[in-house]
């Protein structure tokens, strides 16, 4: 049963109560004084550091081209099932271009596997992290919400080169 | 309180007062189970007569989902077990991978697993004592230790990419190595840290409305916490003296110099919540230690060389790794079929055990000391329902 000893005596100082009213207040006051922790978010936007995985997305070089060749692997070692994509061929020296590539943003889980196995550094994780949904048809992600111009995602790029 | 109880139990047995046990539901959508745990109490008044546990709404099908993928993929399976521990999670998960495929890891390697392992005990610690704090009724401890929460996952976050669910250990090896500058801010956090604690002691754990309410509250005897096969802080927090990084020692906690934190039942009796919570306050000094002598021996050197290029461990192959999770011993039975995917993988929850006692161990309490006993407990459902 719950019965505490009373083995705890308040001491003549405790008693008086005002200087522990003191001593509580100068924590408070302390702790006022501190480097502010937070942050007036929708205001006071965040840079994720390079090393941030957010949502996947596709490379878009400066031509214009995605470089993704549709191997397919990404979709294949996604745990999660969430990438789907369909090759076609193209008269273009890299032959194979994604028809249709699209990522179920419901199911993904930040992984970072899809980045991990890409043969062609063409599926990376960016630093998008606002990723909000009021329709499930707006949660799959297709080529054109995904292509993403190389310029942007560039301290990703050079990140995984000097990490990997 | 002890009068009051003495009087309705006078009143009851005289037949003056008559009365019935009541069946009360607690949960599943009650903040202090700490998640969606439905409790079916049966009540002698406002006394608990018997608590019944059920489980099952955060099942999401774990040890058979983790058949139908490779070894690699189960890894971010892991990191959803326990959610405040993925780290930790993960550890246990490659362990027996790598023990299956015999891989001898660098040197660099463990030294990051360790110190990455023993953050993320004190951030979930910090969670475990936080929260606790806030069921007894004190919210400010809060929100002083998920601010110094945060501080370890911007570590993460610079080093795996993720605050929650990293993905970091792998099979062989780690995702990529720590981003530069990694050991002078762990080496800061530390430093930083460690008067929090004394400040932590002195507002919540020594605070006199805690002690009431914890001290003496759902005391764990020794031989009932073995006997339910109780580990973690909760073994401990009954005085005895076991901990797997020391007792079945993996990764390379061997070469450090440190101590087994064993509850002593300071304020009340030996196994009482309070002890469980001390335990865990006192890790968090413990998981300093280690990391400070981790950093001052860190290797240089590669991180992936030893990263197989296929994982199939030979058929028949069957191995149990277990570490310390910071809720107790989290073991991962894995057998292999020789395919690139896991025959089976079990996964024992040091949650899932310790919650099983919670019947034995608040019979006889007020409903208000329940909510105590079950924040000392530390569960988290994720890995209970897996």
């Amino acid at each position: 049963m719950a019965t505490v000893d009373k083995k705890y005596t308040l001491t003549f100082w405790e008693k008086i109560y005002i200087p522990e009213l003191v001593k509580g207040m100068k924590l408070t006051l302390e702790q006022m004084l501190r480097k502010k922790d937070t942050r007036q978010y929708p205001e006071e936007r965040w840079t994720p550091p390079p090393s941030f995985r957010g949502a996947p997305v596709l490379v878009l070089e400066e031509n214009g081209v995605e470089r993704c060749v549709a191997c397919g692997l990404c979709s294949r070692v996604c745990p999660a099932l969430a990438i789907d994509v369909q090759a076609a061929e193209t008269a273009d020296e890299k032959e194979r271009y994604p028809a249709r590539f699209e990522i179920n943003m419901l199911r993904c889980i930040f992984c970072g596997f899809c980045e991990e196995v890409c043969p062609e550094e063409a599926i990376v994780m960016s630093n998008r992290y606002e990723l909000a949904f009021t329709e499930y048809a707006d949660a799959i992600f297709d080529k054109d919400a995904l292509l993403t111009p190389v310029a942007e995602l560039r301290p990703r790029l050079e990140y995984l080169r000097a990490h990997r | 309180m002890a009068d009051l109880k003495e009087n309705i139990a006078e009143h009851i047995e005289s037949g003056r007062l008559k009365t019935d046990e009541l069946i009360l539901h607690m949960g599943p959508q009650h903040p202090s189970t700490h998640g969606v745990l439905r409790l079916e109490l049966v009540l002698d008044g406002e006394i608990v007569v018997k608590v019944i546990p059920h489980l099952g709404y955060l099942h999401r099908c774990f040890e058979k989902h983790a058949e139908a993928m490779t070894y690699p993929q189960v890894i971010p399976y892991t990191d959803r077990l326990d959610y405040l521990a993925s780290m930790n999670n993960n550890h246990g998960y490659v362990l027996a991978v790598e023990r299956m495929l015999g891989i001898e890891l660098p040197e660099r390697v463990e030294y990051i697993r360790v110190i990455m392992a023993e953050l993320q005990r004190i951030a979930s610690h910090l969670v475990a004592v936080g929260t606790y704090g806030l069921d007894i009724g004190a919210f400010t401890p809060f929100l002083y230790l998920f601010r110094d929460r945060e501080y370890i996952l911007d570590i993460f976050e610079k080093t795996c990419g993720a605050r929650l669910l990293y993905n970091y250990f792998w099979v062989g090896g780690l995702s990529h190595d720590v981003h530069t500058g990694f050991e002078k801010e762990v080496g800061d956090f530390v430093k930083y840290f460690r008067p929090t604690l004394t400040e932590v002691n002195t507002l919540l754990n020594y605070n006199k409305i805690f002690v009431q309410r914890t001290a003496n509250v759902g005391v764990l005897p020794a031989d009932v916490a073995i006997s339910y096969g109780c580990s973690g802080p909760m073994l401990r927090g009954s005085g005895v003296d076991f901990d797997l990084r020391r007792d079945d020692p993996y990764s390379i906690y061997d070469r450090f110099d440190w101590k087994v934190i064993v509850g002593d039942g300071e304020v009340g009796t030996l196994g009482d919540c309070w002890d469980r919570n001390m335990v865990r306050m006192k890790e968090m000094a413990v998981s300093c230690d280690i990391i400070e002598q981790a950093l001052a021996s860190f290797p240089e050197g590669d991180v992936t060389t030893a990263l197989p290029k296929r994982i199939r461990p030979p058929k028949g192959a069957e191995q149990y790794a277990r570490v310390e999770n910071p809720r107790g011993e989290l073991g991962f039975y894995v057998v292999s079929d020789g395919t690139a995917n896991p025959f089976r993988v079990k996964c024992r929850a040091p949650g899932f055990v310790n919650l099983s006692v919670i019947d034995e161990i608040s019979q006889g309490h007020l409903i208000s000391d329940l909510v105590a006993i079950l924040g000392s407990i530390d569960i988290v459902l994720g890995e209970i329902d897996r």
